[in-house]
């Protein structure tokens, strides 16, 4: 019974606009220091779930809970004490100053008759501070950019000091580094022990700087955790109708999201790609997204192509790095070579490790050569492997062409 | 705090300064011609603080306390109930452009007003026609409040089309009214719609002082809470501000102030409007400064009308109420044409 209670609780919550339902059977809990990004297409229901969790716009069942204390039992007041909501793009009007508007975020401290005390002052120019706004005091809100109001509306609902913060887009229309900014800044509120509710657009950002995603669509949650187990091709074709490919970036180290358009071909022709080193990351993308069945061999632990190969989902086969081919890693390749209606050996260079490779193209039923450099300029096998080449591509069911030309023709 | 407070606070002080200046003049100057010296003899006598009259006429002592005086006072107290009603209005509603009127004040007056002459009251009490608009008013108010409301919640634009609406339909029962009325009733009524301070006596002022100042000193204490419900209804309700509450309770009060001043004055157009306006470009937004400089401004605005109006045509003088239209109607076009321009918000 006395075990700590959640920073909130969310059970059972719908709301319905004109008995039109718009969010159905919500549940889930937030801890302190959570940073939760609420993400969903556009109609998802995510701004109705920030407003009837802060209580602006009433549910119709359901409890909402904030550290065990039901939201009813809160006065006006002691609500604005727990948590601080920074609404969807605010009209500022009447040329108030940032101070002033920063200032309001002190009203739920103050008695009716009271007036800000210098306490408030020291309060509201610290987070001011701290979102980078302090030269800004005096200039008219609805002069400012958007990025500098965005930071002191942010400023305003710091101000409020409570231990849960609620954001709905505050990063819409802002540039890149301003989006950024506010991001980073919500990361650190969060290692203060804040709980942080964050309504994002941007899936990459909120994936990246999230402890916690929960999607949202047609007013339900379809995932909640950790943004990679969230951020999947799957769960964004559930939700967003996107076709997409979901990877880690190896330069940012962040999750990162390649989308196309529906596939245009139904019959998935299965096809097998004989690659590495860079040199089929192209064609993966372009046989992928164009909908053929593709597996990809044999390809060191650690190749680009894997990476990509990963990334769409496709089939390879892999062997480490910095050694021959395994025998099992040979045998399977030239199974799935033997078995693919289709075969394409990419413009790839040829060195000891590799030219198994080479010798299993020799299975292939229907084989395309992609050749953008002679081979001679590719062989580092003294020879080898343009011996072997030539031979291949006098073969009957062989077909070479150009990268540029294969993509523009399949 | 900072320079900016005491900028504003010797601006406020220097307002007063010459607020009761102008009264001073007011009610010295006029047809009969009173030396300020003597003027102040008879303030002072007969406010109790000295007793003798000494070099003074007893006309003149009857012209200055008897008629000027609760003249004047009628003129400030409407003046500060418009101007402070005004700026509170514009706050709640975020909306420059509303005035005690759009709520249907006027409309509601002018009906009781009407029916206050139609059924020959006003002959019989110089009580009935104020009390009879101050129930119009609240009235009006009153129907347009509940047509609003919603759940609870009253939606600024519903307000404003029900607050014309209401106007409408009160104004035509005042216009069917008056075509059954005969001339000297439609004068005495015509009189009343033009607002004016002329007759205006201390029963005048004594019925009007308690609600006006009253309302003006809550509304002034208020104003802190009206600057976070001018940032609108989702982000006030999101600092704790009980807004729908609190709109209700302002409303009212701002109902009180002025359907109390109309009542006693006529009503009287464009003093809620543009005087809010005028020292919001002054002093900023900040309702408490913007709140009692507008209290202050909005009867000094009155004063000066109502001086320009007796001093224009000697013999005769002008109401007030067609002085404000007539300085506060340009003013408030050159207000528009500004904003269209982008240059207010």
């Amino acid at each position: 019974m006395m075990k700590e209670s959640k920073a909130l609780d969310v059970r059972n919550v719908a709301v319905a606009f004109d008995d039109k339902p718009v969010l159905k059977n919500i549940n889930f809990t937030a801890d302190k220091g959570e940073f939760i990004g609420i993400i969903g297409p556009n109609g998802a229901g995510k701004s109705t779930l920030l407003k009837c969790l802060r209580g602006l716009i009433p549910k119709t069942s359901g409890e909402v809970l904030f550290s065990g204390q039901s939201i009813h039992q809160l006065a006006d007041k002691q609500l604005a004490g727990i948590v601080a909501y920074m609404q969807q793009g605010v009209n500022v009007s009447f040329g108030f100053s940032a101070l002033e508007i920063v200032l309001t975020g002190r009203y739920p401290y103050l008695n009716w008759w009271q007036s800000e005390s210098k306490d408030d002052y020291a309060i509201a120019r610290k987070y001011m501070e701290f979102t980078g706004v302090s030269e800004l005091e005096k200039v008219p809100v609805q002069n400012m950019s958007g990025g500098q109001r965005q930071r002191v509306l942010l400023a305003k609902v710091l101000t409020q000091e409570t231990p849960i913060i609620f954001l709905d887009e505050p990063t819409a229309s802002l540039d890149l580094l301003y989006q950024e900014e506010i991001f980073d800044h919500c990361k650190k509120i969060c290692l203060d022990g804040k709980t942080v509710l964050i309504v994002a657009h941007d899936l990459k950002l909120a994936a990246k700087f999230c402890t916690r995603l929960i999607l949202l669509t047609h007013g339900e949650v379809v995932a909640d955790g950790l943004p990679q187990f969230v951020v999947t091709a799957e769960n964004l074709e559930k939700t967003y109708g996107l076709h997409s490919a979901v990877f880690v970036n190896k330069v940012t180290g962040h999750l990162d999201i390649h989308t196309y358009a529906a596939a245009t071909i139904s019959t998935n022709p299965t096809v097998h790609i004989i690659g590495g080193g860079g040199t089929a990351d192209q064609l993966l993308r372009h046989l992928h997204e164009k909908g053929y069945n593709l597996s990809i061999g044999v390809l060191q632990q650690g190749d680009t192509d894997a990476d990509v190969a990963a990334a769409f989902g496709v089939e390879s086969i892999l062997s480490s790095a910095f050694t021959e081919f395994s025998l099992e890693a040979i045998n399977s390749n030239k199974e799935k070579i033997a078995q693919a209606e289709m075969v394409i050996l990419t413009n790839l260079c040829f060195g000891q490790l590799n030219l198994a490779n080479l010798v299993a193209a020799f299975s292939a039923k229907q084989l395309i050569i992609i050749e953008d450099l002679p081979i001679e300029q590719r062989d580092f096998t003294q020879g080898a492997a343009t011996k072997l080449y030539k031979k291949l591509v006098e073969s009957s069911n062989v077909t070479v062409q150009t990268t540029t030309d294969f993509l523009e023709k399949t | 705090m900072s320079s900016g407070v005491i900028k504003k606070q010797i601006l406020l002080g220097v307002m007063s300064i010459v607020l009761i200046t102008m009264c001073a003049i007011s009610i010295s100057w006029g047809q009969v011609q009173v030396p300020i010296a003597d003027t102040i003899t008879i303030l002072l006598k007969n406010m109790g603080i000295t007793d003798t009259l000494q070099g003074v006429e007893q006309a003149e002592e009857a012209v200055i306390w008897h008629i000027r005086t609760p003249r004047v006072f009628i003129g400030v107290l409407t003046g500060a109930a418009l101007g402070v009603s005004g700026a509170v209005m514009q706050g709640i509603f975020s909306n420059p452009l509303a005035d005690p009127g759009i709520i249907g004040v006027s409309g509601g007056a002018s009906l009781g007003a009407v029916l206050a002459v139609a059924l020959g009251l006003s002959a019989q009490s110089l009580y009935y026609m104020p009390l009879f608009a101050l129930g119009g008013a609240l009235l009006a108010v009153g129907i347009i409040l509940l047509l609003a409301m919603r759940k609870g919640e009253i939606p600024v634009m519903v307000l404003l089309l029900a607050g014309v609406t209401v106007s409408m339909f009160m104004g035509a029962l005042t216009s069917g009214i008056l075509t059954f009325m005969n001339e000297n009733s439609i004068r005495e009524f015509l009189f009343w719609t033009v607002g004016g301070l002329d007759n205006r006596r201390w029963e005048h002022v004594h019925l009007a002082a308690g609600p006006v100042i009253f309302g003006v000193i809550i509304l002034c204490c208020m104003a802190r809470h009206i600057n976070v419900i001018v940032l609108g209804e989702e982000e006030a309700r999101s600092v704790g501000v009980p807004v729908a509450k609190l709109r209700m309770g302002l409303l009212f009060l701002v109902t009180l102030t002025t359907a109390t001043a109309v009542c006693v004055s006529g009503s009287i157009g464009f003093v809620g409007l543009i005087v809010p306006h005028i020292m919001r470009l002054l002093l900023g937004p900040d309702h408490r400064t913007l709140i009692p400089a507008s209290g202050i401004a909005g009867a000094l605005f009155l004063i000066c009308c109502d001086l320009i109006g007796r001093m224009i045509l000697p013999g005769s003088e002008i109401r007030v109420g067609i002085i404000t239209s007539l300085v506060g109607a340009p003013y408030f076009l050159y207000l528009l044409h500004r904003m269209q321009k982008g240059a207010l918000h």
